[in-house]
């Protein structure tokens, strides 16, 4: 027998395989997450994720995938943080970008303070959880890799097979095929018009960074950073199965130190960090004595954190709660701040949405963008941006696809009677009330039966003194949901002449 | 190991250059920035030489013994055997389709409203014309529109995009590389636009509108249908609207005009919503010109040709007879 050929025994031999079919499913769902297929069951993966539910569970909404939470949050008593190892996508992209394995090039001192900052970032997320803050998810890996798919990957898919569909178009035989092909993924992965999203800057520099912190220190998000991580490494604190090593037959080689991805290997090669070890069972392999196993009892080697610290990281969560409670970080009567329909109330929504982006996703009009005016806390959370594109009155699929409820579900009836918005019209820049000339794009497209806009003719007379008969348009106020219909097809340059702003209950 | 450096620098800067000369490559094929393109001129319908002499409204009276009538009128209970026989009183699809020709079909899909509305084209009026086309020895028959809601929507809720695809057509989703910037010629205001470039390339193509009413325009029947193969910026193409209408009917001639009247929208077009402004039309109206379909199909609203803008603007154009009494109607009951 060859000591040299690593043994594998068990599931975590297949630890790649089930990575990649996670990953593909998690994309194959993503995908999928377009307009007429929206269902809370493509966002199973957020619904499950044990961070957004307990946040959920929080805030008082409860949905079926919660149950699978419930599941992965109980597994780090037998398998470690093996969601971390097998199923975590955005584990396994950075798995797969970090340039080499074991404890890294930072400094013992520093790589013991870095273990200080799971509970860190648990007690601060804490914070902001009691106080009805979900700012924290803005961290959560599979949000961000939602969120990150969904502004970049996405957009630039759709770009890609555009332009390769163009250059095929130069060649006329190869248009029939060009057309197959496109009719093919049109609304898959091209759609209809070419996909834009706001603030793609930050989440790109966030991902960036996510990646790139590996190169510090090797999958340094997993092992440190990932608030989703820290919430299974807790529990994984009371393990009670696990790495076990027989004392007896370890020659404290170290290979096993050396191997792990997790840097969950003390100096002692015996014990084992329990908030870290993902169960990949990578030191199994190495081990030259084959004297590491999974057993009970696995002896527990954790940091834990010092009154000092713990109270450094009250601090901070008494700090961030207190931000969130006083409000400084929000703007809900920012005049452009209109929700998409079904959307909470403010401080609900800002307690529930994991700012993950799938309404963004599934949105077949593109106009549920990024809000950038909603305030700090309110950064990423969904927003209707009518010069994108409008609410289309035939969709409901937002509120079908959030996996808190953030976005409420609506039957299409309800979400028709919802009103998100009011249009104003500005007369000062209207085509027939400045121009006298006619224009009536707006009352053509209002989807509402009875039209919100009304055009009322008249003999008007034009600066220049002439008498023309001229229909303008007018907004009945009871009858706007809001849509942005108008304020998206109003051909006024640059501003639209009639406008959607939010409706706020007065203060 | 300066030499390495040396590479490395030569590297980057060829990457840099490649990935400008891409961008410019990507630059260079955006068909949709259509406001710098070259202005292109393309004949409608030179293709087929069928079309003349079977039906033609046009100012050359047809030499053919049994002259078929300019316009067609079918009632009855039954969209599709409406539209059946519409084209049967023309003459049957076969005089305007031949063996191999690839048809476009052109139905009118502006949002995503269920038939019933009446916003839409008639889903099994569409598909009766898919099947003649088929029956006629068509080589293709692509169905398409540009909607203002999302198109696929807009295919889906329709109900066009089943019936076309169950007859065996094919819907074609738009994309911007299919618009050209073509010359209209005899444009007045319009001289030159944005056009969809599959109704130049086909050989035969079917204007497929449904009464309704339009704000703006007054009705929106054959000749306003064709917003739905222009490109460009739809807002501004609706300022002066009327003699832009005429301008793009003065370019554009589809060999075969069908209108669905099955229901009639008249109130609160063209967008519609309420089934309180549909009432049954149960009528389907063929014919060769559209100003001439669109001056019939007046009277489906009780309204004179003269009522619409742009009818009476066309036929001083001399695009087509607007005068009831000098057109040829036949009208039948299924």
């Amino acid at each position: 027998m060859t000591d040299d050929a690593p043994r594998s025994r068990g599931v975590h031999r297949f630890r790649r395989a089930i990575q990649t079919a996670f990953l593909l499913l998690f994309f194959g769902l993503l995908t999928l997450t377009v307009w007429p297929l929206g269902s809370v069951a493509l966002g199973v993966f957020l619904g499950a994720d044990p961070l957004i539910a307990l946040n959920s569970a929080v805030n008082g909404v409860w949905m079926w995938p919660g149950l699978v939470a419930i599941g992965m949050l109980a597994l780090p008593l037998v398998a470690g943080r093996a969601f971390c190892g097998y199923a975590c996508p955005t584990g396994t992209i950075i798995e797969t970008m970090t340039p080499s394995r074991g404890p890294g090039r930072l400094s013992r001192v520093a790589r013991s303070r870095l273990r200080a900052v799971p509970p860190f970032v648990l007690i601060a997320s804490a914070g902001l959880l009691l106080f009805a803050s979900g700012a924290y998810l803005f961290f959560d890996p599979l949000a961000t890799l939602t969120r990150t798919a969904t502004t970049l990957l996405y957009p630039l898919v759709d770009r890609l097979l555009r332009l390769g569909g163009n250059i095929g178009y130069l060649a006329a035989p190869l248009r029939p095929g060009v057309d197959a092909v496109t009719g093919a993924l049109t609304g898959r992965l091209i759609f209809t018009r070419p996909l834009v999203y706001g603030l793609q800057l930050g989440v790109l520099g966030m991902f960036a960074a996510m990646l790139g912190a590996s190169w510090l220190e090797p999958r340094m998000w997993c092992r440190d950073l990932c608030p989703l991580g820290a919430l299974l490494g807790l529990v994984g604190r009371w393990a009670i199965v696990g790495r076990v090593v027989d004392r007896d037959a370890c020659i404290a080689c170290g290979k096993c130190r050396k191997v792990c991805p997790m840097d969950a290997v003390p100096d002692d090669f015996l014990s084992t960090d329990t908030t870290r070890c993902q169960a990949c069972y990578a030191c199994a392999d190495v081990c030259p004595e084959d004297a590491i196993g999974c057993g009970a009892r696995p002896r527990g080697w954790t940091y834990s954190p010092t009154r000092r610290g713990i109270l450094a990281a009250g601090g901070v969560a008494a700090l961030a709660g207190f931000f969130s409670f006083s409000g400084i970080g929000r703007q809900e009567k920012a005049p452009q701040l209109v929700r998409p329909p079904g959307g909470r109330v403010e401080d609900e929504l800002l307690a529930l949405c994991t700012r993950c982006g799938q309404c963004m996703k599934v949105c077949p009009t593109n106009v549920i963008q990024p809000a950038v005016s909603a305030g700090l806390e309110g950064v990423f959370t969904p927003q209707m941006d009518y010069r994108v594109g409008s609410c289309e009155w035939s969709c409901n699929e937002c509120g079908k696809v959030c996996p808190t409820g953030a976005i409420r579900t609506l039957t299409l009836d309800a979400k028709r009677r919802t009103v998100i918005g009011r249009a104003y019209l500005d007369r000062n820049r209207c085509i027939p009330w400045a121009d006298y000339r006619t224009c009536l794009v707006c009352q053509e497209l209002c989807p509402v039966p009875e039209k919100a806009i009304v055009i009322n003719t008249a003999d008007v007379t034009t600066p220049a003194g002439a008498t023309v008969r001229l229909g303008r348009p007018e907004v009945v106020v009871d009858r706007c949901i809001g849509c942005g219909v108008c304020a998206n097809a109003c051909p006024v340059a640059y501003r639209p002449a009639i406008e959607v702003y939010g409706v706020h209950p007065k203060a | 190991m300066e030499r390495r450096e040396f590479c490395r620098l030569l590297g980057i800067c060829g990457l840099a250059a490649c990935t400008g000369g891409l961008s410019g490559c990507a630059r260079a094929l955006q068909w949709s920035d259509t406001r710098h393109a070259d202005t292109v001129t393309r004949e409608f319908g030179a293709a087929p030489p069928s079309i003349g002499t079977t039906a033609s409204a046009g100012a050359t009276s047809p030499p053919a013994a049994q002259a078929s009538p300019d316009i067609a009128v079918a009632t009855g209970d039954d969209p599709a055997a409406n539209t059946r026989l519409a084209v049967e009183i023309l003459g049957g699809m076969g005089g305007f389709v031949r063996k191999g020709a690839h048809v476009v079909i052109k139905p009118n899909i502006v949002i995503a409203r269920e038939p019933q509305y009446g916003v839409t084209t008639n889903p099994a009026a569409v598909a009766a014309v898919v099947k003649m086309c088929w029956d006629a020895g068509a080589a293709s028959v692509t169905v398409f529109d540009r909607p203002t809601a999302p198109t696929l929507q807009a295919y889906a809720v329709s109900g066009i995009k089943k019936a076309v695809q169950d007859a065996g057509g094919t819907m074609k989703v738009l994309a911007d590389r299919d618009f050209e910037r073509i010359s209209i010629p005899k444009g007045r205001i319009l001289t030159s636009w944005p056009v969809l470039t599959d109704i130049f390339d086909a050989d035969v193509m079917i204007n497929m509108p449904c009464a309704k009413t339009h704000g703006e325009a007054g009705l929106t029947l054959s000749m306003k249908n064709l917003w739905g193969v222009m490109g460009g910026d739809r807002g501004l193409l609706h300022q002066d609207l009327m003699q832009k209408i005429v301008d793009a009917n003065s370019l554009i001639k589809p060999q075969l005009v069908i209108l669905d009247a099955f229901r009639l929208l008249f109130r609160n077009g063209p967008t519609g919503g309420g089934l309180q402004d549909v009432k049954p039309g149960r009528t389907c109206i063929a014919g060769t010109n559209q100003v001439s379909v669109d001056a019939y199909g007046t009277s489906l609203f009780d309204m004179q040709p003269t009522d619409l803008a742009y009818v009476k603007l066309a036929a001083d154009q001399g695009l087509g007879i607007a005068d009831l009494a000098k057109l040829r109607i036949e009208k039948r009951s299924v």
